[in-house]
């Protein structure tokens, strides 16, 4: 297997603090890896600094090869890298279609106003989350949490990522959204999506990933499989402070 | 039910336009007046909705936009003796090109800070026309005697009413694609759309430029119009505010609303004139504003919709793109 996503010696302070210090880690193609960390680990730092929502004080992400460090967002989403939030990111007047219209959308204006939209397009990765026809033209006001969460999921693949970087993804959901998300993650895993996942909710995470990396204070602590990562005593240390 | 909707959106506008149309037929040249303002009203308030009402970038710098369409189109006919055939197009290009060169660093800030920021290009042109060159500008008095495109009250109210119409097809067509989505998805969460893929810098360019083009030619067109133009009544706060609340009571991020609002300020400050002629009529159009926009904050747009019955059947998809139809 070969690295998709590559990330090197990333370090990312904010003022005197050091969020992100030293981190490298490696994603393979059609690989799930799981972030993991306690609360001000620096994980969803990393995403921002991925996804160049934040810029790296010095180190390098690489996708396929191709360095990513001095694009901006769009263009790494372009190039195929996408991510989703902790607290999902709506638009919160328009619908259910025109949310996942907005992620379908070229990133020409000149397409944009001559080429209408593509409702089949919008319809299949709806229900490809799960989401029902009737659905479509609901607002997110309308939406549970974890439809929410299927939303974002959508508008996310809906930009074709090679990669997707999911933070938090089963925060705030029920059992039932959970098991569904779950489901619906390994579903598209087995058509080869590579997925970086940030989840606190570890008994969840556990199934979907191939390894894991955990990390504290901006830095790596343990990387292996799910079980040699949270048999570590550093991350158990990490984790239960002691 | 929807086709029927239809038919009465069609009919409506076939009223409208057919009203307007004969208006000039019915009304003295006084009112005809009133409404040759309220025209350009819409335009100034149509382009500062294209901006502000889709992409959430509030500007209260478009007295500046219009007076470089004004001011440019007015000195290349009145000082260099250009036609105004050429001199309006010209002034077009220099408000775009200018107001891009002082907005674009802007558009990098957002939320009260860009607010505020494009005020002081208003007030930067007001004390610039004054102070640099004001044997082009003619300074502080303006000019006067600018030609004119056409005379009388008659021929300006067809020409101000298609200029406005046009001006509201082709925005209300552009709100209708997806880079009217986009646009307003950028007003409701621009990381969201940054997240989508999408340069969001070019999207906001394109609605400043686009909003800047309209600025540019109601500005030029309005100055030919007057046959004068004086810093004092362009570069000023009451306008300013009049063109933003025409606006939001109209109805933001519609087309419609900026030309209902302009039309329904535009005669309440008339009407408002027998009674109160002097500042403090602003002072009742503030408090009708304020209530109206209490009362529905969608603005009048959306209380015409609700009372005609011509809204419901509307889908979602078309309700964010706009409501115009």
């Amino acid at each position: 297997m070969t690295a998709l996503l590559e990330v090197s010696r990333l370090v990312k302070r904010f003022g005197g603090i050091s969020a992100v210090n030293d981190l490298s880690f490696e994603v393979n193609q059609g690989e799930s890896l799981g972030l993991i960390g306690p609360n001000g680990a620096g994980k969803t730092t990393v995403f921002s600094l991925i996804m160049g929502e934040h810029r790296q004080n010095s180190g390098t992400v690489t996708l396929a090869g191709e360095d990513l460090s001095a694009d901006p967002t769009y263009l790494r989403i372009q190039k195929g890298v996408s991510r989703t939030y902790q607290v999902p990111r709506p638009f919160a007047d328009i619908n259910v279609a025109e949310n996942i219209r907005v992620g379908l959308m070229p990133n020409s204006i000149r397409r944009m106003i001559s080429e209408g939209p593509d409702p089949d397009a919008e319809l299949a990765l709806a229900r490809s989350v799960g989401f029902a026809a009737a659905d479509l033209e609901k607002t997110p006001g309308e939406l549970s949490m974890g439809d929410l969460r299927k939303l974002e999921l959508a508008r996310t693949l809906a930009t074709a990522p090679k990669v997707m970087l999911l933070d938090e993804v089963f925060a705030g959901l029920t059992v039932g959204e959970i098991t569904q998300i779950s489901d619906l993650l390994a579903e598209k895993r087995k058509e080869g999506m590579t997925y970086v996942i940030v989840s606190h909710d570890l008994r969840s995470l556990e199934p979907l990933i191939d390894r894991a990396v955990a990390m504290t204070f901006g830095h790596v602590i343990a990387e292996g499989t799910f079980r040699e990562v949270m048999d570590n005593e550093k991350v158990r240390a990490a984790y239960l402070g002691h | 039910m929807a086709a029927d909707i239809k038919t009465r959106h069609v009919l409506l506008w076939a009223i409208f336009i057919g009203g307007m149309c004969l208006l000039p037929f019915v009304t003295t040249p006084g009112t005809l007046r009133t409404i040759i303002f309220a025209n350009y009203l819409a335009i100034f308030a149509m382009s500062w909705d294209f901006l502000t009402g889709r992409t959430g970038y509030v500007s209260f710098g478009h007295p500046f936009l219009i007076g470089i369409g004004a001011y440019a189109s007015a000195i290349l006919s009145y000082r260099y003796g250009v036609p105004v055939a050429i001199s309006i197009p010209l002034a077009v290009i220099i408000t775009m090109i200018g107001g891009t060169l002082f907005f674009l660093p802007a558009l990098r800030i957002r939320g009260s800070y860009f607010a505020l920021v494009t005020l002081a290009f208003m007030e930067l042109m007001y004390q610039l026309v004054q102070v640099i060159r004001p044997d082009i500008t003619g300074g502080t008095r303006g000019m006067s005697g600018i030609q004119t495109i056409t005379s009388g009250a008659f021929n300006n109210f067809y020409l101000s009413f298609a200029l406005m119409a046009v001006i509201a097809v082709i925005l209300w067509t552009l709100t209708r694609t997806r880079l009217g989505t986009a646009l307003s998805a950028i007003g409701m969460n621009e990381e969201s759309v940054r997240g989508s893929g999408l340069d969001t810098t070019k999207l906001k360019l394109f609605a400043f430029m686009v909003s800047a083009c309209v600025a540019g030619i109601g500005g030029a067109f309005y100055v030919h119009y007057l046959g004068s133009i004086a810093p004092r009544n362009l570069f000023d706060i009451n306008f300013l505010f009049t063109i933003i609340v025409a606006a939001l009571i109209g109805g933001a991020s519609t087309v419609v609303g900026p030309m209902a609002g302009a039309f329904f300020l535009t005669f309440l400050l008339e009407y408002l004139r027998p009674w109160l002629p002097g500042s403090e009529r602003y002072f009742v159009y503030g408090a009708i504003a304020l209530v109206l926009y209490m009362y529905q904050p969608k603005g009048l747009y959306q209380i015409i919709v609700d009372s005609l019955g011509i809204g419901k059947s509307r889908n979602k998809q078309e309700a964010a793109g706009d409501s115009a139809a």
